[in-house]
């Protein structure tokens, strides 16, 4: 078939052609992956600047800006600012870190169902903020609440018991050992955590109960700027990644035969991987789906080379988890769905449906 | 050109349990521009000694050395851009286009940052033109058959554009068209391009047919090393097989065939 | 307790309270073994048998214990759930454990001959029941379910009076507070109860119905959740902010009295400058069991959100 300029371009549907002249790739890799930022982004950029207009209260905008009105008395203004914005950025955040950390464990374990929850970071997170809920609560270090604190320490603890479980000095990583200790871990966690809410006090349970859902409501912007430094690293991590990912996910000896250093690039991407969902869900708690349902619709779109997945699941994430944000706090108002309940119902029926399209 | 000397390698599980070494004392050459067979049964040690030839596995001790330089002391860029491996079998993740497939191959010339450009697309599409692949390129690699799929991977393999590609298996799972197919495939690009190759494969014939040199293992031990002709005696397949074999040149192929024989009743 | 007629009552006594499984919560509690009828939540009679007084009474449930003091049954009691606190008699009595964790083994080991127990506790009224242990099944209600449960629990003592008396006390003290507020503007109020620590998210408030929102009423406050039907709200900051709250009172079973405690709690809800309640500076933290605690004391509570929303009364 003739392409531009008269070439001819092979196709799938023409038989085999010896033909190696250099031929326009319509698909190149550059161009995909320029346009396929410049979709997702733009959707990010206008999901995060229309959600906070969107609430089941109506906010003016006029009003909101209108700086003639003193901010302690502007409603409005506060709804916007303090209410409604920085949720907005934090589930952009969270959205975005839980997406690309989903991505990097799913290439990491070589397994497309894999999460950032997987290896049990998330609930060594959730531990540490129930012994925080519970046994803390009236401990203060500064302007900063112990929960977040404490959630993050758990998640360090968790990431590194299972990365030593896994590792062996100089040879890669196994990956069914890594899922096995993640896995493991992960059960266990889940039972001390159950153990901690059992002897907690009444009212701390409430607390402890309310986190475990996820909750974006951060009311102010310094959770957020505290958790940016660590997903600011993960990202930078992230950003070396993609094309040793592409290639560990054919195994190890594959990547290691084309020049990939696969114990360093495993521990790279557990490591940026266990960061990004640390501060995650030390941010928001512990919100599921969005590591494995999000990567998926991207792959969907756009194929499955990491190089364009990765940033593309991380903008996508954003929008993704601001959407669902919006579902949750409009759709039975006025009461408020924990986002996390959002993310599972559209989550699991998604994953069905997965599941059943490659059955 | 790539050679071993005094190689030795034992697996963590093996060392501790005191079972002796996978692999012990191996000294070898191999001949630039050859197509040389590592044969010998399954568990002899040829998949080991075919990756620590590829310099993904480190010998301890000894040394592996391409054209002079040791491994060791080469990065592992440096070595990718050199030495090609095929492993025995392929299976990717996720559902890569047999392009995509290919063009990782051209990783080693690439950067961190860099994406593949017109000239990367050009090798990878002439290395698939080669393996008579061209027509799969948009096609998901795990929908091919089991032919498709190597030759997919041997595409792969040529798009890393270097003088030494190992193959470990290569025919072993494919059934006898597409073991003829991969067969005159390797022989072609070993005369049209004089690539060096190493092919580990317990099937007798295929070394005949296809290598000019044969070495042959053994319980992590070379038996014998040489041209085919020389090593591929009666008694000395019967050796490595523990079974009586006959050696014949067939006239019409035009190589060397082996056939097994029955153990005389006793 | 192994009479025919008493292993037909327990019969009754399950399989009343397996039919009530799906009855959902209704106020008021209910006393699967009240005096007079053998009956579960259902209230069906099958003998009216006169029961003996309880006087070896274990309680699971702190408002019922203190109850029972109240009305001075607390020679009776023999032990106590983890969380009693009042009065101070109870920390001697041995502790069986309490909503989720009641140590059934303990508790049968005391041989009481009457557990007060939640009425959600299904399993464990079943299982005392099958014991013969009779079964005081607390339930959670408003102001008028407490006192009835105040004098079913006199009913069940054999303090019928003491528990009319009672009851009459603290209803009439809730009157007095009701009158000396009585008149003057009710300010719209958040009454929390719980939220996560040195922020405003994970707050838990009263709403529209039920113990707190009456308590709430009776001080002189109107409830700015009046319209949620529920006991409890979950609100955003959005929310709250909506709401628009002329006064905020949160409440905790023990306070932490330091000024710099003070100080951190206020610049929590600081956060919000544009609250009525912030800006009028109406942002109170009470503490204390009285206000937890949905029983006897409960008057002591209400006075306390009563000086908090009106002090020009009580001078």
């Amino acid at each position: 078939m003739k392409g531009p300029h008269g070439a001819v371009v092979s196709t799938a549907s023409d038989p085999v052609v010896n033909d190696a002249r250099e031929v326009p790739e319509t698909g190149s890799i550059r161009g995909r992956l320029i346009r396929t930022t410049l979709v997702f982004g733009a959707l990010a950029v206008v999901a995060c600047l229309t959600a906070p207009l969107i609430g089941t209260t109506h906010i003016s905008f006029a009003r909101v800006f209108d700086r003639s009105i003193p901010f302690d008395d502007n409603v409005d203004a506060q709804i916007f600012f303090i209410a409604r914005l920085p949720r907005v950025l934090a589930a952009a955040l969270v959205g975005a870190a839980l997406a690309a950390a989903g991505v990097v464990f799913q290439a990491l374990l070589r397994n497309p169902l894999a999460t950032p929850f997987t290896l049990g970071v998330s609930s060594g997170a959730s531990l540490g903020a129930m012994l925080a809920i519970t046994f803390a609560s009236s401990l203060t270090l500064g302007p900063l609440s112990p929960v977040p604190l404490a959630s993050l320490a758990g998640a360090g603890v968790a990431a590194f018991i299972v990365y030593s479980l896994a590792r062996s000095t100089d040879r890669a990583i196994s990956t069914s050992v890594l899922l096995l200790a993640g896995v493991t871990l992960n059960s266990f966690f889940s039972a001390l955590i159950m153990f901690v809410q059992y002897i907690a006090d009444f009212a701390r349970v409430f607390s402890a109960f309310r986190w475990l859902m996820g909750d974006l409501d951060v009311g102010s912007f310094q959770p957020i700027l505290a958790s940016l430094p660590l997903v600011i690293v993960s990202f930078a991590i992230f950003a070396r990644l993609p094309a040793a990912l592409n290639l560990l996910s054919l195994g190890a000896d594959s990547a290691a035969g084309r020049g990939v250093d696969v114990p360093r690039v495993q521990r790279l991407a557990f490591l940026s991987g266990s960061l990004a969902t640390s501060a995650a869900v030390s941010l928001a708690g512990p919100i599921g789906f969005i590591g494995i349902v999000v990567p998926h619709l991207v792959r969907l779109m756009v194929g499955v080379d990491h190089r364009v997945v990765l940033p593309a699941s991380a903008l996508f994430g954003a929008s993704f988890l601001v959407g669902c944000d919006l579902l949750a706090r409009v759709v039975l108002a006025p009461v408020e769905i924990p986002v996390g309940v959002v993310t599972a119902m559209i989550g699991g029926p998604f994953f069905l449906w997965l599941l059943v399209r490659r059955g | 050109m790539l050679s071993a000397s005094d190689v030795a390698f034992g697996y963590r599980g093996a060392r501790r349990s005191g079972e002796s070494f996978t692999l012990s004392g191996l000294t070898l050459d191999i001949r630039e521009g050859s197509l040389t067979a590592l044969l010998g049964p399954n568990g002899c040690g040829k998949t080991t000694l075919l990756k620590l030839l590829g310099g993904v596995l480190a010998p301890d001790p000894g040394t592996v050395t391409l054209r002079g330089r040791a491994l060791a002391t080469m990065t592992r860029l440096d070595i990718a851009r050199a030495i090609a491996t095929v492993p025995q079998e392929t299976h990717p993740a996720f559902d890569y286009t047999c392009l995509e497939m290919v063009l990782m191959g051209r990783h080693p010339h690439l950067g961190v940052f860099t994406l593949e450009g017109p000239a990367d697309i050009r090798i990878a599409r002439e290395a698939m033109t080669a393996t008579g692949t061209a027509q799969l390129a948009a096609r998901q690699y795990m929908t091919l058959s089991g032919g498709e799929k190597q030759r997919v991977v041997i595409a792969a393999a040529l798009a890393q554009s270097c003088e030494v590609l190992l193959l470990d298996e290569p025919t072993a799972s494919l059934d006898l068209g597409f073991q003829l197919e991969i067969a005159a495939l390797l022989q072609r690009l070993n005369r049209e391009r004089g690539m060096t190759m190493v092919l580990a494969t317990h099937d007798v014939n295929l070394a005949a047919s296809l290598c000019d040199s044969v070495i042959m293992m053994k319980a992590g031990r070379i038996l014998a090393h040489g041209p085919t002709r020389d090593v591929l005696t009666g008694p000395a397949v019967s050796r490595l097989y523990d079974i009586d074999a006959d050696v014949a040149w067939h006239p019409r192929a035009g190589h060397l065939t082996i056939t097994p024989l029955p153990r005389a009743p006793q | 307790m192994a009479t025919r007629s008493s292993r037909l009552t327990v019969a009754t006594c399950a399989i009343a309270v397996a039919l009530s499984v799906g009855d959902g919560r209704s106020a008021g509690p209910q006393d699967a073994g009240a005096a007079g009828a053998a009956a579960g939540s259902k209230g069906k009679p099958t003998q009216a048998r006169p029961r003996p007084t309880a006087s070896r009474i274990v309680s699971l449930v702190p408002a019922v214990t203190e109850m029972l003091f109240a009305i001075g049954a607390g020679p009776q009691v023999i032990a106590v759930s983890s969380f009693d606190t009042f009065p101070p008699e109870v920390r001697r009595l041995p502790r069986v454990g309490a909503l989720i964790d009641p140590d059934t083994e303990r508790i049968l080991a005391l041989r009481p001959d009457l557990v007060v127990t939640y009425g959600s506790q299904q399993d464990t009224q079943e299982r005392f029941e099958r014991a013969g242990i009779r079964i005081f099944a607390y339930r959670h209600g408003g102001l008028a379910a407490m006192l009835d449960t105040l004098r079913q629990v006199g009913a069940v003592t054999g303090r019928a009076t003491a528990a009319a008396d009672t009851a009459a006390q603290i209803e009439q003290r809730l009157n007095q507070v009701r009158d000396r507020v009585r008149g003057r503007p009710r300010p719209p109020t958040l009454l929390v109860f719980e939220r996560s620590p040195q922020t405003l998210r994970g707050v838990y408030a009263s709403g529209g119905t039920g113990f707190l929102n009456e308590m709430l009423e009776y001080a002189g406050g109107a409830n700015v959740f009046a319209d949620v039907k529920r006991e409890s709200v979950q609100p955003s900051q959005e929310a709250i902010l909506t709401r628009a709250p002329q006064a905020i009172i949160e409440i905790r079973a023990s306070g932490l009295l330091s000024d710099a405690d003070a100080r951190r709690d206020h610049e929590v809800w600081n956060t919000l400058p544009s609250l009525p309640a912030v800006r009028q500076r109406r942002v109170y933290f009470l503490a204390g069991s009285p206000l937890v605690v949905p029983g006897p004391r409960v008057a002591q509570g209400v006075e306390m959100m009563a000086r908090a929303l009106h002090p020009d009364a009580f001078r």
